[in-house]
């Protein structure tokens, strides 16, 4: 915006004038708000909430890798598997090397394979759960098990139930934010609210120009704008004084300064620019791009500092992902695509004090198999009975495993973590019972876990 | 009233004229009342005067739109079939169109249950009414398809028929009875399993999935002989193609086996070809398939079921279709009768089963629909919970009020417009939506309707509002969507069909999918088409507020408004009139008005700092104070 004009003045000058007749927004709607007492959880259910219980986690960022990654060639190491290579199992099928070596890191000595040396070096941080389980074996049915506890019928995302349990903390910003390039498989379902109210559904974020739909101002000018926000303003008061209290009427009216708010808060959010040189290269990002996954976790920490309350971040979506049936060599860009990224948000978390109660998620919809119908198969099929995940920071212990696969990393053999428990786990860590996080719809109480789900206190500081 | 006084409440005054026929207007046909109807309202001082208003917007065609749209969210209407690959159905809105229809013809509700569950099996006096009848058993046909496999995961989809049948019809939740006896409701697993047998003895339509990426099933509106007529000379080069294809995925599967060493002496001769092989003959015959296809003439097919082979099911053991239990004589629920089909019947027990729905003596039917009716002009039902009428939904707040209106509805032979005209022509309907303060105090919900609920508009009702306004409203009943051809689908999991389509017209005739949210809708608390919507909430979000300051829409209906003012009226204050009047259904206030223009001539300046050409800048500032207008509360709201 040009700061003068051919009328002579300059744009502070008009500002003023219009401060003078009262034309502008106020933005500061604390005297409409006291005047009708103290805005209760009606006009504002974003308000954060209290927990159940003193939590150990205040937010959330989850990593949502799509397609299906190999647990036997990243977080799962099977010796077995590579000395019988080539032999059949059971069910008739051949075993499957891992395609890559894995090697001990950090003082734990947890294992990681070569395909992701980064996040090996944060091996003391992690939490590697050996475990999953989901119960589908499509994509589709399985990422919204992964994120909703159900693979068939429509229920509310994981970050809808946490926005709606806990609110959140930045009233500036969504409570709950998806960054995700590429629509995944069962589309924006990942992070819908269904019968949970609207308010709580993630906002997906598009890297860009307009991360946030319709953040970008169109009116001729900023001035302009906050003359058109003033005058929203008199209209809705005017309309709310003529009327008894109502606080559907007052909510609005503070939604619109929200929105102001948010205009100019957005933008800084996603605004890297004041980054350090060193920070960035913690990410693995280069100056001024937008694209790949260390613009997420850069975006992410700093949406997370911002106080937004649960980000997901989803690295791919239903193509070009870890759905390696022909090669598993397509894993290698994938892999590229979010090591160092990931270590670099964990490092930067670490080392801003927020890692202790920011709780990082790393999951994705199934594993791979560790067999395959052909002796010389390159690809791997999908496998729900037994894959990994992991969990950091926010009150869960470091450098452990929890849990333990056959020899092979077919079937569980021990501390199964199927999906409601890992959904169970996760909310504890944030201070609610997973039992107890309902809400009524179509005549009976729901919950992210339906009628299961252990919480896993072993894992837990 | 009685229950209003023994609480010591007094009720709010009736509404002025202005406010209800705002009132009035968005709730029967989700638009604003024009100036002209708004003045002619005004001077119409007969006692009848509200009654013909009434009587006018049941007879608009914008009446079915708007209570066509509230039906389509029970019944989770979508334009794609909710599978994997979320294929489109390009006949879908031909139901859509049937219910407004049905709507706008104020047919009869009984008939309306009967066409959906059984039109097929009806008899009828036409071409056209055989046609109607045929299309509308969409409704069963939009029931949500499951998986990368639909084909194979049909106990779903037939499930969430009964889930819908059971909410939408009877207001109870009898899926619950799949794996279990109801917990709450008297509902035992075999009734469940007693319906299910009527579905599953019923032909679904497949709308296309990863594997089949063509439609099968659609019920044509040519006779079966025609339709195989126009059609054999494609059938007769696909079949040998087909016939290939299923022969070389037993190939396959049989190599697969071979290779894992289980039977491999059975199938000697598969080892000479690899999978890479078999694959690559398997992928020229589809390409074979699709330039065959593309001639194929697309004859008129709706979306509909057909009888299937009638049978009864067995019981599910958990809902597990691969644990069979006891089979289930079809019936209907015990808890409405139990009643059973005819001994010598050789039917799917469809037409039973609309009976039984639909029957008089079934105390819920008739009960369900007066609430929705209710519910939708008030904001709430007499039962808030309005697909639930078991026992964990909530009790009616007024049980003879209810009883009264279901009785009234049948003996009215059914008809819904009979209903808005009761309950408008009420003294209910016709309060100020502001009461007495003291009220509050004692009945915070409005429980005992001492006061009418303010309503925010609906999200189809917003942006038909300020498309009206604006002048952009374009008002013909929408056709059918531009998907693409058949063609060219290949629509799979891991490129799932999504798109977009804008439209000027009423927005229940935007394409909803189900595995992606419209993305205007969704903000405003659309119904998800992919579960039934039995209440919409109205949230207030700043992504709202953001989609009324910044989006590309508001931009250009403040612009279309504006450039509409400029041409009517040359002079501010009567453009000012006009404004309030079609936004508001009101004059401004001195006030308002003061401020208005006072506004307009600071935001000349502000544009001509702006370097807006001079020659724009009337125009421009009337576009900045519309877009104020268009997001005010009180555009919004419905007193």
């Amino acid at each position: 915006m040009a700061d003068h004009s051919n009328c002579g003045c300059t744009r502070r000058d008009s500002l003023r004038s219009l401060l003078g007749a009262s034309l502008v927004f106020p933005a500061i709607l604390s005297d409409l708000l006291a005047a009708d007492g103290p805005v209760s959880s009606d006009a504002n259910p974003l308000a954060p909430k209290p927990p159940h219980f003193p939590p150990r986690a205040k937010r959330v960022i989850f990593l949502h890798m799509s397609g299906g990654v190999s647990h036997v060639d990243t977080f799962d190491p099977k010796p077995k598997l590579i000395a019988d290579h080539g032999k059949t199992t059971a069910g008739g099928k051949y075993l499957s090397r891992p395609k890559w070596n894995f090697r001990p890191y950090g003082k734990s000595g947890t294992e990681i394979s070569d395909l992701l040396p980064h996040i090996g070096e944060c091996v003391d941080d992690l939490c590697v759960i050996r475990t999953m389980k989901n119960d589908h074996g499509d994509h589709f049915e399985a990422t919204l098990g992964i994120h909703t506890g159900s693979v068939t019928f429509t229920r509310p995302s994981i970050g809808a139930w946490v926005s709606y349990g806990l609110g959140t903390f930045n009233q500036n910003l969504p409570s709950f934010m998806v960054l995700a390039p590429q629509l995944p498989y069962a589309g924006s379902q990942v992070w819908g609210s269904d019968f949970l109210p609207a308010v709580h559904q993630g906002t997906r974020i598009v890297p860009g120009p307009e991360p946030i739909p319709n953040l970008q101002p169109r009116a001729p000018s900023p001035e302009i704008q906050e003359m058109e926000l003033g005058l929203i303003d008199f209209f809705n008061r005017r309309h709310l004084g003529e009327r008894e209290s109502d606080a559907a009427l007052a909510g609005r009216i503070k939604s619109f300064e929200t929105a102001f708010h948010m205009q100019k808060e957005g933008p800084q959010a996603f605004d890297l620019s004041k980054e350090s040189d060193s920070t960035l290269k913690l990410y693995g990002l280069e100056r001024g791009t937008t694209s790949g996954f260390g613009w997420q976790c850069l975006v992410a920490r700093r949406l997370a500092e911002r106080g937004v309350r649960f980000v997901e971040l989803i690295d791919s979506g239903s193509n070009t992902n870890w759905d390696a049936h022909g090669d598993m060599q397509t894993c290698v860009p994938l892999a590229k695509n979010i090591d160092q990224p990931i270590a670099g948000l964990l490092k930067d978390l670490k080392s801003r004090g927020m890692l202790q109660d920011t709780l990082v998620v790393w999951t994705t919809e199934f594993g791979r198999t560790p067999f395959c119908a052909q002796p010389d198969a390159k690809g791997r099929e999908h496998h729900a009975r037994a894959y990994s995940s992991w969990l950091a920071g926010g009150g869960v212990k470091g450098g452990i495993t929890h849990g333990q696969t056959d020899d092979y990393g077919i079937e569980v053999a021990s501390d199964l973590m199927h999906i409601h428990d890992f959904h169970a786990t996760i909310l504890y860590l944030l201070g609610m019972d997973h039992t107890r996080l309902t809400f009524r719809h179509a005549g009976r109480d729901f919950r992210l876990t339906d009628v299961a789900g252990r919480v896993v206190k072993e894992i837990m500081v | 009233m009685a229950k209003l006084e023994a609480k010591g409440l007094q009720p709010a005054p009736a509404a002025g004229k202005r406010v209800l026929i705002r009132r009035a207007t968005y709730d029967l046909t989700g638009l604003p009342p024009t100036p002209q109807e708004v003045e002619g309202f005004l001077a119409d001082r007969s006692k009848q005067a509200f009654a013909k208003v009434v009587d006018r917007l049941l007879a608009s065609p914008h009446y079915g739109e708007r209570w066509g749209r509230h039906w389509l969210d029970v019944v989770r209407y979508a334009d794609t079939a909710g599978d994997s690959a979320d294929y489109p159905v390009p006949q879908a809105y031909l139901y859509r169109n049937y219910v407004i229809y049905s709507f706008n013809r104020d047919k009869p509700y009984n008939e309306f249950i009967h066409e959906q569950i059984s039109g097929d099996l009806l008899p009828a006096k036409s071409d056209a009414e055989k046609w109607e009848h045929t299309v509308a058993t969409g409704y069963l046909a939009i029931a949500k398809r499951f998986s990368v496999k639909p084909e194979n995961y049909k106990y779903l989809t037939i499930d969430d028929t009964i889930d819908n049948l059971g909410k939408t019809f009877l207001g109870l939740s009898v899926a619950c009875a799949r794996c279990h006896d109801h917990k709450y409701d008297p509902i035992p697993s075999k009734d469940y399993y007693a319906l299910y047998g009527i579905l599953d003895s019923t032909r679904y339509p497949f709308a296309g999935s990863e594997n089949i990426n063509e439609q099968r099933d659609f019920v044509y509106r040519l006779p079966q002989e025609k339709v195989e007529a126009s059609l054999k000379a494609y059938n007769d080069l696909l079949k040998p193609l087909d016939a290939r294809l299923d022969q070389l995925e037993k190939e396959k599967t049989g190599l697969d086996k071979a290779g894992a060493g289980t039977d491999a002496a059975l199938h000697p001769v598969v080892a000479h070809r690899t999978v890479e092989e078999i694959d690559k003959e398997i992928r020229e015959i589809k390409k074979q398939r699709q330039k065959i296809r593309a001639e194929v003439p697309i004859l008129e097919a709706a979306y509909a079921v057909a009888e299937g082979a009638p049978h009864d099911a067995p019981v599910l053991l958990r809902g597990d279709p691969a644990k069979q239990g006891e089979v289930v004589p079809r019936h209907f629920l015990q808890i409405l009768g139990g009643q059973s089909l005819p001994r010598d019947d050789k039917s799917s027990g469809r037409l039973e089963l609309a009976q039984w729905i639909a029957d008089p003596k079934n105390p819920l039917s008739a009960r369900v629909m007066v609430n929705r009716i209710w519910q939708n002009h008030f904001g709430r039902g007499i039962v808030a919970t309005a697909s639930d009428f078991g026992r964990r939904g909530k009790a009616p707040t007024h049980p003879e009020l209810l009883d009264y209106l279901a009785t009234r509805f049948v003996e009215s032979g059914w008809s819904i417009k009979a209903m808005h005209r009761l309950i408008m022509l009420s003294r209910v309907y016709q309060l100020e939506s502001d009461g007495p303060p003291e009220n509050a105090r004692i009945d915070p919900g409005n429980d005992l309707y001492w006061r009418f609920n303010r309503q925010r508009l609906d999200a189809e009702s917003i942006r038909d509002a300020m498309l009206k306004v604006s002048g952009d409203l374009d008002p013909t009943v929408g056709t059918a969507h531009p998907f693409p051809p058949p063609a060219v689908w290949n629509w799979t999991q891991h490129n799932p069909f999504a798109a977009v389509y804008d439209t000027n017209r009423r927005s229940v005739y935007l394409m909803v999918q189900r595995s992606q949210r419209h993305p205007y809708l969704s903000v405003f608390d659309g119904a998800d088409p992919n579960v039934s919507t039995a209440e919409r909430t109205s949230s207030v979000t700043p992504l709202q507020a953001l989609f009324v300051m910044n989006s590309e829409f508001i931009q250009e209906r403040s612009e279309r408004y504006a450039a509409r003012l400029m041409d009517a009226e040359p002079n501010d204050a009567r453009r000012l009139d006009l404004v309030f009047e079609s936004a508001f259904a009101r004059p401004p206030a001195p006030e308002e008005q003061q401020r208005a223009l006072a506004y307009l001539s600071q935001s000349r300046k502000m544009l001509e700092a702006a370097d807006v050409s001079p020659d724009r800048v009337t125009q421009e500032s009337w576009a900045s104070f519309l877009r104020a207008v268009l997001a005010s509360n009180e555009f919004i709201y419905i007193d």
